[in-house]
C-alpha cells in the first residue's frame, strides 16, 4: 500500500484502499491506495490526467469512487458523506465566489450553509487575509490573487479539519502566491492538507509528505524527510514523460 | 489576526451542527434573489425578449387586420411567448453558478441536493412571475385591447400560474443536467419542450377556454387545470427525488 504514514499511533485523515473511478471505458484511478496521518501535508504530483483532481474531487466527497474503500477523519466516507462535509474544506484554481456578492457577503453566504453566521468570525477571516478594508466590495473588482485570498477565508468558514487544494498556485503572479503561502503557513496548525500541484519546487517545499501519481496509480507517496529530493524530482520528470493515463 | 494565528480560525460550533434545511433554503434563495436585483441579467433578458416577441406578433397581426379573431388563439400566442421567454431564463439561472465553480462550492457544504433545487426553482418561478407580471398586461394591451373579452377570462391566472410552477421545476433540472454542455441553450430547449408537452397542451387547453368562455368549455378548463396540477406534482417529485443523481453525477 502506498502510505505517507509512518506507521507512529497519529490517527489517519485520509484512508484509501484500491479507490477505482472508471470514466466510460477510461479510468481517471486504477486501485490507489494512499494513508495521511491527521496533521500532515500531502502535495500530490503528477502528469496531466495522472487523475490528481480526480482524486481530491473525491476526497473532497464531490464525487464517489466506481470501488474501493475511503475513510476521512476516521468516518466511513462512501457511507456518511453528509457527516464529513463540515469538516472537510477545498480551496481551488477557481475561487467559488459571487462576483456580484461583496467579500462579506461571500462568506456570509458560505457560512450559513454550514450553519449560524457568526459575524464576529467572518470579521476575523477577513482580517486573516487582509481583505477587511475591501468587505463591501463586489468579489468581482477583486485581483486574482484578493480572489485567492477570499477563497481561502470562504474554505474556512466551516473551521474544516482537512483542506484540500487543487493547483491553487494556478493564475497567481509571484508575489500573490507568496501571499497566499503565507496564509496557509498561518492556518495550518491542527489541520490535514492535500494539496494538487504542478509546482514541484513549492509543493515539495511546503509538503511533510510527497506522492507522486501517473496513469491513474501510486508511483510513490513518502514521508518528506525519508525522500532524497533529487531522486524524488528526478522520478516526477521522468513520470511527466510518460504522459497520461 | 493574532488570535487566528494562535488558535483555530473558527470556533467549532456551527459547522458540527446539523444545519437546518428551512435556514439553507432562505439563504440560498435569498443570495439568488439578491443577486438578480443587483445585476437584473434574468429579468432584463427575458423582459427585452418578451417585448420583442410582442412586437413580432403586432406586425404579424396588424397585416391581417379584422379577418382573425385573436380571442380565439391568443391562448397559444400567449404561451408561445410566456415558454420561451422562460426559456431564456431559465439557461441564464445557472450562469452564476458555474461561473467560478459556486456550484461546486454549494455543493462541498452539508446541503441536501433537494434543497438546492427547491430554492432554485422557487427563484426561478418568482422571475418568471415577475416577467408574467409585466408582459401579460401588455399582450391584453395590445392585442386584446379592442377585443371583447369573456367573464370567464381572469381564470386564465390559473393555468398561468400553475403552468409556470410546473415550468421553473421542470426547467430547473433540466437546466442543472444541461449546465456542462456544449450548447446548452439549443439543448435545453430540444429536452424541456418534449418534457413538458403535457404540461404546455393543458395549459394552453385551459387559458383558450377561459378566453373564449363558451358554454360547456368550463369542464375543459377544469380538466386541463387539473393535468396540470397533476403534471406539477409528478413532475416536481420526481425532480425533487432525481437532483442528487444529476448534480453529483
Amino acid at each position: 500500500m502506498a502510505s505517507a504514514h509512518d506507521g507512529s499511533a497519529a490517527p489517519l485523515a485520509v484512508s484509501a484502499r484500491g479507490l477505482v473511478k472508471q470514466f466510460g471505458r477510461r479510468r481517471g484511478l486504477d486501485g490507489v491506495d494512499l494513508e495521511v496521518p491527521s496533521g500532515a501535508f500531502l502535495s500530490i504530483f503528477g502528469p496531466n490526467g495522472a487523475g490528481k483532481t480526480t482524486l481530491l474531487r473525491m476526497l473532497a466527497l464531490l464525487s464517489r469512487p466506481t470501488r474501493g474503500e475511503l475513510s476521512l477523519l476516521g468516518v466511513d466516507a462512501l457511507e456518511e458523506p453528509d457527516s464529513l462535509r463540515s469538516r472537510i474544506g477545498l480551496i481551488s484554481h477557481k475561487p467559488m465566489l459571487y462576483g456580484d456578492l461583496t467579500a462579506r457577503e461571500n462568506l456570509r453566504f458560505f457560512a450559513s450553509l454550514y450553519g449560524d453566521v457568526d459575524e464576529a468570525r467572518i470579521d476575523e477571516l477577513l482580517r486573516l487575509v487582509e481583505l477587511d478594508h475591501r468587505c463591501n466590495d463586489c468579489a468581482r473588482t477583486f485581483s486574482r490573487g484578493m480572489q485567492q485570498r477570499l477563497s481561502i477565508a470562504r474554505a474556512l468558514v466551516n473551521d474544516p479539519e482537512l483542506v484540500l487544494l487543487d493547483e491553487p498556485y494556478s493564475g497567481l503572479d509571484p508575489h500573490a502566491a507568496e501571499l497566499f503561502d503565507e496564509l496557509i503557513g498561518r492556518v495550518r496548525d491542527g489541520r490535514t492538507f492535500v494539496m494538487v500541484s504542478h509546482d514541484l519546487e513549492k509543493g515539495f517545499a511546503m509538503c511533510s509528505h510527497a506522492l507522486i501519481l501517473a496513469r491513474g496509480r501510486v508511483v510513490v507517496c513518502a514521508e518528506k524527510e525519508r525522500v532524497d529530493a533529487a531522486a524524488f524530482r528526478d522520478l516526477y520528470l521522468a513520470t511527466v514523460g510518460t504522459g497520461v493515463s | 489576526m493574532s488570535r487566528i494565528e494562535n488558535e483555530r480560525v473558527c470556533a467549532k460550533g456551527s459547522g458540527g451542527r446539523a444545519p437546518r434545511a428551512l435556514a439553507q433554503y432562505r439563504a440560498l434563495l435569498a443570495k439568488d434573489v439578491r443577486q438578480e436585483l443587483r445585476t437584473r441579467e434574468m429579468l432584463t433578458s427575458m423582459g427585452v425578449y418578451a417585448l420583442l416577441v410582442l412586437t413580432i406578433y403586432g406586425a404579424a397581426l396588424a397585416q391581417v387586420g379584422d379577418k382573425l379573431q385573436v380571442v380565439s388563439f391568443a391562448g397559444g400566442l400567449l404561451w408561445a411567448l410566456v415558454i420561451f421567454t422562460s426559456l431564456l431564463g431559465l439557461n441564464r439561472s445557472f450562469g452564476h453558478e458555474t461561473e467560478s465553480g459556486c456550484l461546486e462550492g454549494i455543493l462541498l457544504a452539508p446541503v441536501d441536493r433537494a434543497v438546492i433545487f427547491l430554492a432554485k426553482a422557487t427563484s426561478n418561478l418568482l422571475f418568471l412571475l415577475a416577467v408574467e407580471v409585466v408582459v401579460v398586461p401588455l399582450f391584453f394591451l395590445f392585442f386584446l385591447s379592442g377585443a371583447e373579452l369573456a367573464a370567464t377570462t381572469p381564470l386564465i391566472a390559473v393555468p398561468l400560474l400553475v403552468g409556470t410552477v410546473g415550468v421553473a421545476g421542470v426547467g430547473t433540472l433540466l437546466s442543472t443536467m444541461t449546465i456542462e454542455t456544449r450548447g446548452r441553450d439549443v439543448l435545453l430547449a430540444i429536452l424541456f419542450i418534449p418534457v413538458a408537452f403535457p404540461l404546455l397542451y393543458a395549459c394552453v387547453s385551459a387559458t383558450t377556454c377561459a378566453f373564449l368562455g363558451v358554454e360547456g368549455t368550463m369542464g375543459t378548463f377544469w380538466t386541463s387545470c387539473g393535468v396540470a396540477l397533476v403534471y406539477d406534482v409528478v413532475m416536481i417529485a420526481a425532480a425533487w427525488g432525481l437532483y442528487e443523481f444529476v448534480v453529483d453525477a
